[in-house]
């Protein structure tokens, strides 16, 4: 009630304050916090629509009606003040916006600051990852906060990083986070149609990043409604600073190169290896392996990794901007150019951008904007690296036929020519017995398999401010993204063989539009302060794709569609649309700035669901208590301990639809030809009930500084229930069903706890010490699935079975066969059946038996086991700057642990097919009583190490700490860069992955086979390891 | 003042105006929603063709179904060693996951879906479109289709029918179309149970479908009363129910030479007509037709051509299989002088291949499903069955499809000591006639023959588990009332 009164007297207050209209005039003059005096500010009185201007000297004058009692003050960069008019000549101080400093963090359609924030929510300055050799800027964020999980899958460039907030959220649509660059949702993950992976959010050059905000619960993602499950990720570019304009140039180079690869045998190892074998299969066996001589005679001995791999990959980027801004005018225009090489041959990461970020008052109330951003980006790769989800078993996936290739067959032989055989698989030239598959070399040389990317993301705004308490806006956006994808595998070595020479140009166009309308309004009446905002979004996405393929072509100098062909067949058709339709509002409240209440609410419709099931209501409720400006604390002794001190706690209920086909919902025909007449057949099976996914999350945190401020602590403690998990049905064959049925039918949660400290260790004049520690500790569990289905095994690469979601596990547990060692009297793999007695696998004969001899049932994927958790437990990072005088350096460490990897690979790394192997064999079982884990070499057996179906013996724990970045950065005295007429220099050198500190055997146990794919995460099957980089740069001011 | 209340005005009213709540129900444009496919007679008539279509699907009757039954018999050497074309099929030592197993079991009960839902569309809406008479044509068709599904699944899938007599387990048998997500267990019915439904399907169809005179792409794609008959020919022989065999194959085989059906089927003269374009001889009873239009020739890898053309131009198949010189080619009566059927084979350097199936890539060489040369045949060896004697009709019968590629050979009553004899070069003539056709296996099942040895495989008795395939492992994972062969 007395609030009602409070604002019915400042109703009140507002109307008398209109009525009165008598001129009078005042003058003043401003001057900022320092006592400089402020030219430009923009003096007027509320509801007035005359103003003026403060002059060089900060002086004003104005003419006012009488019954004015205060002035408005305000400036861009300063905090606004209502001045009361207490006489003629008025001294005004205007301190700066704390707003348009540090202390504002970007929520969704809008801003907040800091510390009326009662949601959870993660900045990341631009700055932190501005310089890193990355092709996009989230590859760059792992281990700056918490409940942030980034692990970079492998070493191909531009392969969108496996990026999760607060763990999986989702089993079959996408768990990726969504991305809000400036205001508009972007599209996420792999969108190339080639080999080479395009991350749309490589079209952003990370120096043109101004903030990253990561929103976390329910309180900060509600307004986003149905897309908000795996979390939000607001992206904001650079906008010009007051003052004149600037010119900055920034620019590295750099070298990556391969790290921890398994050692091979040579071409002697190899030849004693797989003679060996084949001796032990048959010891009448004649057609052994021989050494291959050179035209010189000397024995080949082809070091594969040289062929596949780089041994320095050189990278550049430079990047220039001019910004500035004026009292009605701001301005960003950016231009940046890198050029990336991975450590794979002929895989290169080019982007060209431009970005013009322009803001413009026009009079009093209105503003307008527009953001443009262009950028072309290439992504070339000469093929398959067997990298990405769905590669790992392609027969040309180069990281596997680099340790698959024997080493005693060269790439050419002794001719000068390729070494391949008439179907194309590399020959062993004086040996008949299998050497490889495809040759390398060939693919390498001749194959490409690129995607060609304009991306072009801008926006116009209109904004009007009629009442100071009002502000009207409208938002037009689009993110068009314009593809070229070409593909070509030749006519001698690989998949290309077949069809004699295959081509392909594919044509792939994503087209979004949003337009977005807010309504904000901002009244205190008092100590009580409100803001609410209404809104209205719609989002429109169109896709289409269409291509070329020819077949056999007429000559080898021909390698793309534009040549001489044979045949002409269409190839990746492709149209499709979405859209969304939106109503969102949201109402901060707080009292004094100690009470803090929130409330968001979203209803969406969306095209992709069933009919009756396209609407959905989401909401999010927060409240935050800051402790420190109670009076029981401030004059307390706690008041002596904390600095400040805040509690805050919300829930609530978002969706999930990304990744959802825009029609799995519909009952389809397909239009196909009959012997060249039209014919149509049933096609897909829909789902009439298909609704949203949904997450209902709680969130409780405490932050609280002591010492000042000197050291900040933070916790969090979330709890993230998600109904209604979207499963993709497999039906018997025999049903006839044509396809897979999406259906909300699982449930799962993720419950965790977050923590960080930041501190500032030492602040000694010239020498500051900075740290920042931080900590997640998640929990995942299935809770249940398909009516009477507890299990769904999941493939890698539609070949091996290596995942299992079950009901009472966490999402995508290891799923194999438990193996225990080698039987020292037989030399032969040890295997446990699921009643756990033990079996013994014999190559010879592909029986099992159980120890004694007796005979046991056959084991494989059918008996497999959930074996392990592959969910990190724990991650998070370690960051260290230290800074003296013009110094800095800066150290960072990342880490993950309580998970598991299954290196696949190593099934392969000891193969005993011809196969090459990792030095690991050569401590094989040789007789009875030798100790050791690799059993007796059997040629052809597949069985024993993991080949033929994964066994507990390739499964190992993924913790890690790794050396993520450690940089030493000098910024050059003033007196040195005023020489050089430059306002500043800094020069930098960083080092990217420089150490790691594992158990785990393999390259990089920060890895997936399956990419985003959580149901089959933790796979590391013939994935090409991650690089290691060293950069140096430059970054000037002029 | 008033200038603001305009501009939030025409704001409020740009909002309302945009929002389209249409697009909320966007309509796929590649692809047609189940809710409008009967609504007019020409969609119906491309549901109709779209049947056939996914029969003809490269993973089914388009190829692989054929390849299959081709290779693992005794005539073909695989070249490639390649998992992906059949090898494990080769080897005769296949595993429930193996592709082919998995392929051939899904595509086949895709078609019967096909055909179930457009039966049951028919009879909700499509009879109302397209008129009482057109309708039990259409349904007719579909009865066909089913089948020919249903029996060719058999032959690979299910023990040949005398052992037990018809006792052991058949197929997984569905009447009703499926699009809804739901529990689909269920066990398999007798051997027994699945004829007696192709059986009755075919009756049905036989009721229904016009009698078309060959030569015409509609009667040598779509079924008609002819390729009803002919198929029940086959069927009935199958079962071993020769008597049946000859009342049904009375009605499409005049008594007397030139053996005709009423309609005007007969053996076309140049045996190569068969494989070339326009491929509708008098002889083609049913054919799955291929053009060059893509989504019109089957799939990478399933081709016919693919796997048994050489590589050497003009011919550019992938030489997967060549014909052993131990198999058919072997065989001495097959003059290779005089008979017209040793031409459809090709010598590349020692080897041959078999070359019925010459069109270059996309390989769009029809594939022959019935044809009258097989009707004369099964008749024939039924007539010789029924009367247990050197029958003097099927002797006939079998000289005019020698005769019709090799004239210089005739075969006497006295060339056969026994009925068996008789039967045997019956069977053989089969076996050369239709090479590569995608009969061996089931011929050789269906006579309780043991799969011959061929380099380093050994034979296959008919008590081998791997006598006929196993099921596809999806069936066995999602269907626990789904028993594997033994």
């Amino acid at each position: 009630m007395r609030k009602l009164l409070l604002v019915v007297a400042g109703i009140l207050l507002l109307a008398s304050s209109l009525l009165a209209q008598n001129p009078r005039t005042v003058a003043g003059r401003v001057t900022d916090e320092t006592g400089a005096l402020l030219q430009g500010v923009t003096v007027s009185y509320p509801g007035g629509k005359t103003g003026t201007v403060t002059n060089a000297k900060g002086e004003f004058t104005l003419t006012l009606p009488t019954g004015i009692k205060q002035l408005r003050i305000s400036m861009v960069g300063y905090e606004t003040k209502l001045v009361p008019i207490t006489g003629e000549n008025l001294q005004v101080t205007l301190g700066l916006d704390s707003k348009s400093i540090s202390e504002v963090v970007v929520v969704g359609y809008g801003t907040q600051r800091k510390t009326e924030v009662t949601g959870s929510i993660s900045s990341v300055k631009g700055s932190a990852i501005a310089e890193m050799p990355i092709q996009s800027f989230e590859a760059g964020l792992g281990g700056r906060a918490t409940g942030v999980q980034i692990s970079v899958p492998n070493g191909v460039v531009n392969n969108p990083p496996v990026f999760r907030i607060r763990g999986v959220n989702s089993l079959s649509l996408s768990a990726y986070p969504l991305i809000i660059i400036d205001g508009i949702p972007t599209f996420t993950g792999d969108q190339g149609a080639t080999n080479a992976p395009l991350n749309p959010l490589a079209s952003v050059n990370p120096a043109d990043i101004a903030s990253i905000e990561i929103a976390k619960d329910a309180a900060a993602t509600a307004i986003y409604g149905s897309r908000a499950a795996s979390g939000v990720v607001f992206i904001t570019t650079k906008k010009g600073k007051l003052g004149k304009a600037k010119f900055n140039y920034d620019g590295w180079v750099g070298w990556t190169s391969p790290t921890r690869l398994p050692k091979l045998l040579n071409a002697k190892q190899y030849i004693e290896i797989k003679n060996e074998g084949l001796l032990n299969k048959d010891p009448a066996a004649t057609n052994l392996y021989v050494p291959n001589t050179d035209a010189n005679g000397n024995m080949i001995d082809q070091n594969w990794y040289d062929i596949v791999y780089r041994s320095s990959g050189f990278s550049q980027s430079h990047s220039f901007n001019a910004s500035g801004a004026t009292e009605n005018t701001n301005y960003y225009l950016s231009g940046g150019y890198t050029k990336q090489e991975g450590i794979l041959r002929r895989n290169d990461f080019g982007r060209k951008n431009m970005l013009f970020n322009v803001d413009q008052k026009i009079g009093k109330i209105l503003s307008v904007g527009t953001k443009l951003s262009y950028s072309n980006e290439e992504s070339l790769i000469s093929g398959s690296s067997g990298s990405l989800e769905g590669e790992a078993f392609n027969s040309g996936g180069l990281a596997r036929l680099a340790f698959l290739t024997s080493p005693i067959t060269p790439a050419y032989k002794n001719d000068g020519t390729y070494n391949v055989q008439a179907n194309g698989n590399i020959g062993g030239i004086k040996n008949t017995n299998s050497v490889g598959i495809y040759n390398p070399k060939v693919l390498l040389d001749l194959d490409h398999s690129n995607t060609e990317s304009n991306h072009i993301q801008g926006s116009v705004y209109a904004q009007l401010k009629p009442f100071e308490w009002m502000t009207l806006k409208t938002v037009y956006g689009i993110d068009y993204m314009l593809m070229d994808n070409n593909i070509y595998r030749n006519n001698i070595s690989g998949d290309g063989v077949s069809p004699k020479g295959d081509a392909f140009s594919i044509y792939t166009q994503l087209k979004r539009w949003v337009w977005t309308n807010t309504a904000q309004f901002d009244r205190s009446f008092g100590s009580n302060s409100f803001n609410l905002l209404l809104g209205l979004e719609q989002q429109r996405d169109t896709r289409q794709r269409y291509g070329l393929e020819r077949q056999f072509q007429s000559d080898n100098y021909f390698n793309t569609t534009q040549g001489g062909w044979l045949i002409d067949l269409s190839s990746g058709l492709l149209r499709r649309e979405n859209y969304l339709m939106s109503a969102f509002s949201r109402l901060n409240y707080n009292y004094k700035e100690k009470y803090f209440l929130s409330g968001n609410l979203r209803q969406d419709q969306y095209s992709a669901l069933a009919p009756g099931h396209k609407k959905g209501v989401f909401y999010g409720f927060s409240a935050g208590w800051e402790v420190s400006k109670e009076h029981f604390f401030t004059e307390g002794a706690l008041g002596n301990i904390f600095s400040n001190f805040k509690l805050r706690g919300s829930y609530g209920k978002v969706g999930n639809m990304s990744g959802l086909g825009d029609y799995d919902f519909m009952f389809l025909y397909h239009p196909l030809l009959y012997g060249g007449n039209n014919a149509m057949y049933f096609n897909q099976s829909g789902n009439r009930d298909l609704g949203w996914e949904q997450s209902k999350k709680t969130d409780v945190g405490v932050s609280f500084g002591i010492l000042k401020n000197r050291i900040n602590f933070e916790f969090a403690y979330y709890y993230n229930n998600i109904d209604g998990l979207i499963l993709y049905l497999t039906h018997a064959p025999s049903a006839g069903i044509p396809s897979t049925i999406p259906a909300n039918v699982g449930s799962m949660f993720n419950k965790g706890l977050e923590a960080s400290v930041n501190a500032t260790v030492l602040d000694k004049g010239a020498f500051s010490w900075n740290s920042s520690f931080n900590f997640t500790y998640n929990k995942n569990q299935i809770t249940s699935l398909v009516d009477g289905i507890t299990e769904i095994p999941m493939i890698t690469s539609s070949l091996e079975q290596t995942s299992i979601n079950k009901v009472g596990y966490p999402v995508g547990m290891i799923y194999c066969v438990p193996a225990g060692g080698v039987d020292p009297a037989t030399g032969r793999r040890i295997l446990y059946n699921p009643a756990g007695e033990a079996e013994i696998y014999n190559p010879l004969n592909g029986a099992y038996t159980y120890l004694d001899g007796k005979p046991a049932q056959s084991l494989g994927a059918k008996t497999a086991q959930p074996y392990a958790n592959t969910n990190p437990r724990f991650l998070g990072g370690f960051e260290n700057t230290f800074r003296y005088k013009g110094f800095e350096l800066n150290i960072m460490l990342t880490y993950q642990a309580g998970f598991s990897v299954y290196y696949g690979s190593n099934a392969g790394l000891r193969d005993q097919r011809y196969w090459n192997n990792s030095t690991d064999v050569l401590r094989r079982w040789q007789k009875p009583g030798d100790i050791t884990d690799i059993p007796r070499l059997v040629n052809g057996d597949n069985v024993s190490n993991g080949s033929a179906y994964a066994i507990s013996t390739n499964v190992f724990k993924g913790d890690f700490v790794k050396l993520r970045t450690i940089g030493l950065s000098y910024n050059l005295p003033a007196e040195v860069t005023r020489l050089a007429h430059i306002s500043g220099a800094r020069v930098y050198a960083q080092g990217q992955n420089l150490a790691i500190w594992t158990k785990y055997p393999g390259p990089d146990p920060e890895v997936s086979s399956n990419g985003n794919n959580p149901s089959a995460q933790g796979v590391d099957r013939n994935t090409l390891a991650n690089g290691r980089t060293v950069t140096v740069g430059v970054n000037i001011n002029f | 003042m008033k200038k603001d209340i305009v501009y939030i005005l025409l704001l409020a009213m740009g909002i309302t105006a945009g929002c389209q709540k249409s697009l909320l129900n966007p309509l796929p444009a590649s692809d047609m929603p189940d809710y409008i496919v009967f609504d007019n007679a020409d969609r119906i008539a491309s549901q109709l063709n779209g049947m056939y279509t996914v029969m003809k699907n490269g993973k089914f009757l388009g190829g692989k179904y054929q390849i299959a039954n081709e290779v693992r018999g005794e005539d073909y050497n695989n070249e490639l060693s390649n998992n992906v074309t059949l090898q494990a099929t080769w080897k005769r030592i296949v595993g429930n996951e193996v592709q082919e197993v998995k392929e051939i079991w899904s595509q086949g009960y895709l078609t019967i879906n096909n055909a179930n839902l457009f039966i049951d569309g028919m009879n909700a809406k499509g009879t109302k479109v397209v008129g009482d008479s057109l309708s039990k044509i259409y349904i007719g068709e579909a009865k066909f289709i089913r089948a020919l599904s249903y029996f060719c699944l058999q032959q690979l899938y299910a023990r040949p029918y005398w052992d037990g007599n018809g006792s052991k387990p058949g197929m997984i048998l569905y009447t009703q179309g499926h699009t809804e997500k739901g529990n689909y267990s269920k066990a398999r019915s007798t051997s027994t149970e699945t004829y007696a439904q192709i059986i009755q399907d075919l009756n049905d169809a036989e009721g229904v479908l016009p009698k078309l005179a060959p030569g015409s792409q509609a009667a040598t794609t779509h079924a008609n009363w002819y390729s009803v008959i002919a198929l029940k020919v086959r069927v009935y022989l199958f079962m071993g129910q020769y008597a049946n065999v000859l009342t049904e194959a009375a009605k499409i085989v005049s008594a007397a030479e030139p053996f005709v059906s009423p309609g005007g089927h007969g053996l076309v003269a140049d045996i190569n007509k068969l494989y070339a374009s326009p491929y509708t001889t008098v002889e083609s009873i049913f054919s799955l037709p291929f053009t060059g239009t893509s989504g019109d020739y089957p799939g990478t890898q399933t081709q016919l051509g693919f796997y048994f053309s050489p590589k050497a131009l003009p011919l550019q198949g992938n030489g997967e299989y060549s014909l052993l010189s131990t198999g058919i080619i072997a065989d001495s009566s097959w003059k290779s002088a005089t008979d017209a059927r040793r031409k459809l084979l090709t010598k590349v350097g020692a080897k041959y291949y078999m070359t019925k199936f010459a069109a270059p890539p996309p390989f769009t060489d029809w594939a022959p499903i019935l044809r009258y040369a097989e009707v004369l045949l099964n008749l024939a060896e039924a007539k010789v069955r029924v009367s247990n004697s050197v029958d003097a009709g099927a002797l006939a019968l079998l000289n005019a499809v020698r005769h019709r590629s090799d004239p210089s050979v005739t075969f006497a009553a006295g060339d056969f000591a026994s009925p068996q004899a008789l039967i045997d070069q019956i069977l053989k003539e089969k076996h050369i006639e239709l090479l590569g056709e995608g009969f061996r296996s089931m011929e050789v099942t269906r006579t309780g023959a043991t799969f011959a040895a061929r380099a380093t495989y050994i034979a296959v008795p008919p008590t081998a588990s791997n006598y006929i395939w196993p099921i596809s492992s999806d069936e066995l994972v999602y269907n626990k009332l789904c028993a594997d062969n033994q």
